[in-house]
């Protein structure tokens, strides 16, 4: 058991390398491998003089950020997927199930419509990341229940508020006139246009969030086989949920306001590497972070080059290639798996 | 340390709805104590607030002489293990990492399972019959082989006390017994007290040395099973009509249930039927009108006489004589009082000697009263009279009378005759 998750770990980290590499070749001018790695080890040793050249610039300011984001936001997703579906014990939850994301939607929608000649690279996520936070706060007072979180309140709670918030948004591209387009992209989802400073403005966020996921981890397992269980086996179960809420709520927020709501991954990838790995959330996690990513990354190479020099938005492709993926697997392992 | 657990007025509800109402009790090391009562008296919420999975609304709990609440969860699922109801799991988990999770409270929060930790597993593994089962997930497991990898996690965690919520209640007879028989060696062995609800009465009699037994909330009897499983206790409370016999092995009440209060079809004789009889000859119709719901009374009966057992295990109200003795004219007076208080009297096939002579007498005296009398004539009177005569003299005056003989003890027979009577 133990020599065969060390095995797959080591095999989605080379995977997730590749990848990536792959990524960065690969676009409208194509690079060889051998090109791609000699920039970046040139820059990582700042052994690069500006200005840049154009071989250059396509990969340290073009695709670089965007395959570093587009493995941050899809290890977002598929991490705070896999904490919410164990922490509402559904298998159908998702990160946009509590409506933490459609507060994001809001607020980015808010900030499009209210300021649409400013530069829109911060204003837009910062604006999406209060609107997450506002909802995630909505949730969790009207899912508490004498200072518990039923997980039966939490999840309908969470779905009064991702309705109400839809209709908020509906309400608002109506109303735009000139900006609805923007905003239809927007909600689609996309990796493209963002740059460093995005990167590192939600890594922070992330690394928070899953540090407290992973600390929970093993509460988490304990609490799977039902909260009366976890409590006599000395678990502190309200504390945990509280904080798992929170956490994957974080990470949402932070990736959706970014990019958007980027859909499937949150949903499929954590049953995926379920399948793989086994249930165990202490590997479940680095798993999913590991898999969430290769998946975005890939679709969204895919996304940007199928029909280039033009773009699918990628949470078509990810739906496209998640789907079939997805019964594949369950298809395979439908004894054994069961949610 | 040795365990102390003390619940002192316990008192919980579900909102407006009051599911405990002041129940106390104290426990120490080595007990076995089995909780037991009809649906609903509260059984399931008293162990989920010792276990503090539910919070009492009023009273308290000490345990080791720290209430309850001020218990680190951690510490306490080092004191108690519970085994609930639930054999529930989300995930797919095999069957040792489940046992494996019973050690969470000794583990830092990302070590893994130490040498002791190991060896706590695969002993709970072992006891509980799972060790093969351990590389299974355990959703291919049956709701018996779920049970006791459950039963296994509790005992993995090493706790001087386990909380059992119906841990039969999915097992069939075969692992019923066994798993009370593991607990019953653990309690004996190593002094692990054990406090388990339970449905059957019968296995919590055998297997518990203390009995509370529930009702609305309360404790309603305590003690050893002889002093809790009574016909009475058990009528109260489950509303149902029970004979108590000895298990025939160690002696233990044995409940057996007969039929609800008057349940029988016959509701329009509401009047008791007097039996008498001696020597078993009275015992085939007890039961058959007892079963029908017929209320009855009997008399006299020498104590001893398989006659006066019957009577006594359906806790008849009937008239004793000393064993071998004659029947005394008190007891005889005794007798006829309770035959005057009667709706009908059936004379049983006795064998006649002077000793009981008085008991024909009383036959007829019922019907000098105009009661019905049936008498039951087999073997025929001559056959069973040793007295010279004069017991066969009385019976044919019974005849004469108008009383019902029939050749064999037909209660159906017997009970139409009493609707057909003018005084049924």
């Amino acid at each position: 058991m133990r020599g065969r998750r060390f095995l797959l770990f080591a095999l989605l980290i080379f995977i997730a390398a590749g990848v990536m590499l792959a990524a960065v070749g690969i676009g409208a001018v194509m690079m060889p491998l051998r090109e791609v790695a000699g920039i970046i080890w040139s820059a990582l040793r700042g052994a690069l003089s500006r200005p840049f050249t154009p071989a250059e610039t396509i990969i340290l300011q073009v695709r670089l950020p965007r395959i570093l984001l587009g493995f941050l936001i899809g290890a977002s997703l598929s991490v705070a997927g896999t904490a919410f579906q164990g922490l509402l014990q559904n298998p159908l939850a998702d990160p946009y199930t509590i409506g933490v994301s459609s507060g994001a939607a809001v607020g980015a929608t808010a900030a499009m419509l209210l300021f649409p000649g400013a530069a829109s690279t911060f204003t837009v996520p910062l604006a999406g990341f209060c609107g997450a936070l506002l909802a995630l706060f909505a949730v969790y007072r009207l899912g508490s229940v004498g200072g518990r979180l039923p997980v039966v309140t939490v999840l309908l709670a969470g779905v009064v508020v991702s309705s109400f918030l839809s209709a908020v948004i509906s309400l608002g591209m109506l109303v735009a006139n000139e900006q609805m387009r923007n905003i239809f992209v927007w909600l689609a989802g996309g990796l493209g246009q963002k740059g460093w400073p995005l990167l590192l403005l939600i890594i922070p966020y992330f690394i928070i969030g899953l540090a407290v996921l992973i600390y929970l981890s093993r509460d988490l397992n304990l609490i799977l086989l039902g909260e009366e269980d976890a409590l006599s086996l000395g678990v502190e179960v309200e504390r945990t949920k509280r904080w798992i809420l929170v956490a994957a709520s974080l990470i949402t927020a932070g990736a959706v306001s970014v990019s958007g709501m980027i859909g499937f991954v949150g949903l499929i990838v954590p049953h995926a590497m379920r399948i793989i790995i086994g249930p165990d959330h202490r590997y479940l996690y680095p798993a999913a972070l590991l898999g969430g990513g290769i998946f975005l990354v890939a679709a969204d190479t895919f996304a940007r080059t199928v029909i280039a020099p033009a773009e699918i938005p990628v949470g078509i492709i990810t739906a496209f290639l998640g789907a079939p993926f997805f019964i594949y697997l369950l298809r395979r392992h439908r004894e054994k798996y069961r949610f | 340390m040795r365990l102390h657990i003390e619940v002192k007025k316990l008192t919980f509800s579900y909102g407006p709805e009051t599911v405990l109402d002041g129940v106390s009790l104290t426990l120490g090391q080595g007990d076995f104590i089995g909780i037991i009562g009809p649906n609903g008296s509260g059984k399931s919420t008293f162990l989920k607030n010792m276990a503090a999975i539910l919070t009492p609304t009023g009273g308290e709990i000490i345990i080791d002489g720290k209430a309850l609440q001020n218990w680190r969860r951690r510490d306490l699922a080092r004191r108690l293990a519970v085994v609930g109801q639930g054999a529930g799991a989300g995930f797919n988990f095999s069957v040792e990492e489940m046992v494996a999770m019973g050690r969470y409270p000794y583990l830092d929060r990302f070590g893994s399972l130490k040498a002791g930790d190991r060896r706590a597993v695969e002993r709970a593994m072992h006891l509980t019959g799972c060790y093969h089962l351990r590389h299974r997930g355990i959703f291919s497991l049956s709701g018996g082989e779920r049970q006791r990898v459950i039963l296994a996690r509790a005992l993995a965690q090493e706790t001087p006390c386990l909380l059992l919520d119906e841990p039969t209640s999915f097992l069939d007879l075969g692992y019923q017994v066994e798993l009370l028989e593991l607990l019953r060696s653990l309690n004996l062995r190593e002094r692990l007290t054990v406090v388990v609800v339970m449905h059957d009465l019968n296995l919590a009699s055998r297997y518990c040395r203390k009995l509370f037994l529930l009702y609305r909330g309360r404790i309603h009897a305590c003690g050893g099973p002889e002093e809790v499983l009574t016909r009475e206790h058990i009528l109260e409370v489950y509303r149902t009509e029970v004979l108590i016999e000895p298990h025939p092995l160690d002696g233990k009440p044995q409940v057996i249930p007969v039929s609800t209060v008057n349940a029988g079809s016959d509701k329009n004789f509401q009047k008791r039927v007097h039996l008498i009889g001696g020597g078993g000859s009275a015992t085939p119709l007890l039961k058959e009108l007892f079963i029908k719901g017929f209320s009855l009374s009997a008399g006299v009966l020498s104590v001893g006489d398989s006659d006066w057992a019957t009577a006594r295990r359906l806790g008849l109200p009937m008239v004793e004589e000393a064993p071998f003795s004659p029947i005394s004219p008190q007891r005889h007076k005794q007798n006829l009082e309770l035959i005057e208080a009667a709706g009908a009297v059936v004379l049983a096939p006795l064998y006649v000697g002077p000793g009981n002579l008085p008991n024909v007498k009383a036959a007829l005296y019922a019907q000098q009263q105009e009661l019905p009398l049936v008498v039951i004539d087999d073997p025929a009177v001559g056959e069973r009279d040793f007295t010279g005569g004069e017991g066969e003299l009385l019976y044919r005056r019974m005849a004469e009378g108008g009383a019902l003989f029939l050749s064999r003890p037909d209660a159906d027979a017997i009970i139409k005759s009493l609707f057909s009577s003018p005084n049924g």
